[in-house]
């Protein structure tokens, strides 16, 4: 499984691919409070990017790679910033 | 180069060609829907040929206009000149891609972008049948704004020593590129991820993700609808990002950034060089011109300063968009250049550039001024790029001014696209010479091209009668040499251009074998048979005649070994082998003959069963029953109307098959083994000549006639004396290494009734032929040499002769006639 739904938090692992962003938008519907925590994800697609966008996720650790993780930001953090 | 490119290369040259032309024909009489047809269906074939390769470009332009062209033959747009002139453009941009593809064997991704508007401006053409927007508007000047409004947010994020290591970067010559990427909505479904492809953008600076839209409320998203916008700025070659997004040019804009926006705030939304926004970075670099300027005189590199502070400048006039200063600009550099002195340009800069006092400077720009690019630090960097470029220090100095023209061009920057993708397009017909490189020429011609060659083969032949004539008759041994001397170069020559027409007319094997998978797939599947088919030696290649004419004697065996060696699995399970067949088809060379091999796994043949049906069937007498070998025996199924089918079947058994099989495959100088073996599988062995143009006979005296045999069927030649001749049964035959050989007199052969001379040792001259198998001795009165002729089969009155193959004209005129021992015997 590439994301693992907790209690609160999903935790993405390795790559996650377009075929998790339904489930991914549901669990967001039902927690809207719940926690990203990435540091494991190596990729992410981008119809997961856009579902994290709309829900104006709050990531709780950010990937360790770096690159991925400055494109990441750019697009979710500001979000950040306007809220 | 793959010979599927190379085929494909060939063939789309013709159909551009045909395109064309039907479109020039399409001209004169616009309505004609028959010629319409075949205008799709060129283009449609074109487009089928290039979407075997990865040209992405070639086939999305292809691709518009095939839709278009099905809309025009729908009728539902009428066809028009400006569809004309987009489609013949179109054809010309594929013609440079062939060019391209031909060159290097591949299509570059530089061609992307105008791939791309060339399908757009065609798909255009099918909403409306109108006039359409001139091809110069790509990228439009609304586009251009838009991608500089977010290109502006960017930069002004950029921390300001990046922005200054960046200016300084472009300034040297390095790209830097703007990229704006729109995926298409529904990219998702079609398996692509914008993110993964941005992230594989080499040496990003700068990169934000955003949405083109808000985004709406978390219940009614679609996960799967991309509504993101993806930039980036890099210092990538531009190459390399068209590279990146070749599949998806229209979604994307790639533009390179001038230094100059660099320098400038962008802290507004209209970062524009030549905008009010730019006066601070056009100030600043003007000054540092002018701290350049006030450097000592006396340098060694002070023309190459001068020329390089004249090409900013000139470079900031036309970004800043005073055109009208340039000339006087020029002059005054002319003038600096002749002086070596730097006043001319500085009075130049005072005139028209004048300097404003610092504290005007401030007051116009209230805002919070960044880090600008100082004069120090500018002129650091510009020193450096001064000291590193060899375009401004290694260059002779420039004697007259008119030298100077083409160094303005060097720092010029354009904010449109990159400048070598726009340089090859809008390119015509007419200023292409693409050079084709395969020749289509008629069969015709090459068969005169090699009877004239194959009688200048004969015709060198008679040089050697020729020095012997001197030799013998006239005593002259001295020009006999010199004539044997000429004949050795004339015989090379000739050699090799025989060699040079056999090339020409070769063909690989693979022409008939590639007919076989389907034979073999379609009639196993009727038969309830399983099949592994196995090809090998597909390249081999042989003459165009012998390979046509060997296609149907090769389906014919492949046929009867899936029809007659191949059991059905159940059959070959109990058998002890694997329910799949195996039936290998193998073509190699050997020497100056081509081998191909027929070989399959199954029941093989019995020899007892062939013996008793060929019994039946009258075609041996019940001494022969006896007496034939098990190998002779299996080597029956090539008599005429032999078959040991029970039962006719549209496949096989009719009884003509093997024997048409041999004798076309003896017709072009063929021979045919079969080797079987019971319970194991049956082996044909077709043995071909490379090429039947010219033949290499041996010419034998006989009732002092000379006959020719062809080599391939002469085994020996040997001499035998009279006692060691005896008869059995009436018939003459020797001993010969331990073998009977039946011996026959050749003018018996021939009806001439004269007994056959002997050498004064009284030996008779024997040659041992082979006549399917079997070797026989014919005696002939004398043996000469061997010769290379080109057979000519009789004809006309001739043809019914037997037992000839055929006439030649030797090199003293005289005409040789071949004999067919196959049929004499």
């Amino acid at each position: 499984m590439a994301i693992e739904y907790q209690k609160n938090t999903a935790r993405f692992d390795g790559v996650v691919g377009a075929d998790e962003a339904e489930t991914l938008l549901e669990w967001l519907q039902k927690h809207t409070k719940g926690k990203l925590a990435l540091s494991a994800c190596s990729h992410l697609h981008a119809a997961n990017l856009q579902v994290l966008m709309a829900a104006k996720a709050q990531i709780s650790a950010w990937p360790e790679d770096e690159v991925l993780a400055a494109w990441l930001k750019s697009a979710l953090a500001q979000q950040e910033l306007n809220q | 180069m793959t010979p599927l490119l190379e085929q494909f290369i060939s063939e789309a040259r013709d159909l551009l060609q045909g395109i064309g032309e039907k479109l020039l024909q399409l001209e004169t009489s616009p309505g004609s829907p028959e010629l319409m047809k075949e205008l799709f269906r060129l283009v449609h074939t074109l487009k089928g040929g290039s979407g075997l390769f990865e040209f992405p470009e070639m086939t999305r332009v292809l691709h518009a206009g095939e839709d278009l062209l099905d809309t025009v033959r729908d009728g539902r747009v009428a066809y028009s000149e400006s569809l004309a002139d987009r489609l013949l453009e179109t054809m010309d941009f594929v013609g440079l891609l062939m060019d391209e593809i031909e060159a290097t064997g591949s299509s570059s991704a530089a061609h992307a972008d105008y791939s791309a508007h060339l399908a757009k401006s065609l798909q255009q053409l099918m909403g409306d049948s109108g006039e359409v927007k001139s091809v110069e508007s790509v990228p439009g000047p609304a586009k251009t704004a838009a991608i500089s409004a977010s290109l502006s947010l960017a930069l002004s994020e950029l921390p300001a020593a990046l922005r200054m290591r960046l200016y300084r970067d472009v300034m040297a010559g390095s790209p830097l590129s703007w990229l704006e990427y729109t995926p298409e909505a529904d990219c998702f479904f079609k398996g692509e991820d914008p993110l993964f492809l941005m992230l594989q953008i080499p040496e990003t600076v700068w990169g934000g993700i955003a949405s083109a839209q808000a985004m709406p409320p978390l219940a009614e998203l679609d996960a799967y609808r991309c509504q993101l916008v993806f930039r980036a700025l890099t210092a990538a070659e531009p190459a390399i990002l068209h590279e990146l997004f070749r599949y998806i040019p229209e979604q994307v804009g790639i533009t390179a950034i001038p230094a100059l926006v660099l320098a400038a705030p962008h802290d507004d939304n209209n970062g524009v060089p030549g905008s009010e926004s730019d006066v601070d970075g056009f100030r600043a670099i003007v000054q540092s011109q002018r701290e350049i300027l006030s450097l000592p005189d006396n340098d060694a590199w002070l023309p190459g300063r001068l020329q390089s502070v004249a090409a900013t400048l000139a470079a900031c006039l036309r970004a800043t968009g005073r055109k009208e200063l340039l000339a006087s600009l020029e002059k005054s550099l002319a003038l600096a250049l002749t002086e070596v002195k730097a006043l001319p340009l500085q009075t130049w800069l005072d005139e028209f550039l004048p300097e404003l006092p610092e504290k005007e400077k401030n007051s116009q720009t209230c805002r919070e001024v960044p880090p600008l690019p100082r004069a120090s630090g500018l002129r650091a960097a510009l020193r450096t790029s001064e000291c590193s470029s060899a375009g401004f220090t290694g260059q002779p100095l420039p004697e007259t001014p008119d030298n100077t023209a083409p160094a303005y061009e060097e720092p010029s920057v354009s904010t449109a696209s990159h400048p070598d993708v726009e340089i090859k397009f809008g390119r015509r017909a007419e200023d292409s010479y693409a050079v084709a490189r395969t020749l289509k020429v008629d069969q015709g011609k090459i068969d005169r091209l090699m009877s004239l060659i194959g009688e200048m083969v004969v015709a060198k032949n008679s040089l050697p009668y020729l020095a012997n004539r001197a030799e013998a008759q006239y005593g002259a041994s001295e020009l006999a040499r010199e004539i044997k001397a000429q004949y050795a170069v004339v015989n090379r020559i000739a050699e090799e251009m025989q060699d040079a027409i056999m090339q020409i007319r070769m063909m690989p094997v693979s022409f008939i074998f590639q007919r076989f998978p389907r034979l073999v797939r379609d009639t196993s599947r009727k038969l309830g048979k399983e099949v592994n088919l196995v090809l090998a030696g597909e390249d081999t290649e042989a003459d165009k005649n012998i390979i046509e004419a060997l296609a149907d004697p090769l389906i014919h065996i492949v046929r009867n070994s899936l029809d007659h060696g191949l059991e059905p699995p159940g059959q070959r399970r109990a058998a002890g082998k694997p329910a799949a067949g195996r039936l290998s088809i193998c073509a190699s060379q050997e020497s100056d003959r081509v081998l191909i091999d027929i070989a399959d796994d199954g029941k093989g043949i019995d020899p007892d069963i062939i013996k008793r049906k060929a019994y039946e069937n009258g075609l041996i007498d019940e001494a022969m029953l006896e007496r034939i070998t098990d190998r002779e025996a299996v080597n029956l199924v090539f008599a005429a109307g032999f078959s040991t089918a029970a039962v006719v079947s549209d496949l096989s058994g009719r009884g003509v098959g093997m024997d048409v099989v041999r004798s076309t495959v003896e017709k072009i100088g063929g021979i045919v083994t079969l080797d079987s073996e019971k319970g194991r599988g049956t082996r044909i062995r077709l043995s071909l000549p490379l090429s039947m143009a010219v033949s290499n006979v041996m010419i034998i005296v006989t009732n002092d006639k000379v006959f020719g045999v062809p080599m391939e069927s002469v085994v020996e030649t040997v001499r035998v004396s009279r006692s060691a001749i005896r008869s059995i049964q009436r018939r003459l035959t020797a001993v010969l290494r331990e073998r009977i050989i039946p011996l026959l007199s050749l003018n018996d052969l021939l009806a001439l009734n004269v007994p056959q001379r002997a050498n004064e040792d009284g030996e008779l001259a024997v040659m041992v032929v082979r006549v399917h198998d079997d070797l026989i001795g014919v005696i002939v009165d004398d043996f000469r040499e061997t010769v290379d002729i080109i057979l000519k089969p009789l004809t006309g009155i001739l043809g019914g002769l037997p037992g000839y193959a055929g006439s030649a004209l030797l090199g003293d005129g005289s005409v040789l006639m071949v004999l067919n021992f196959r049929e004499l015997i």
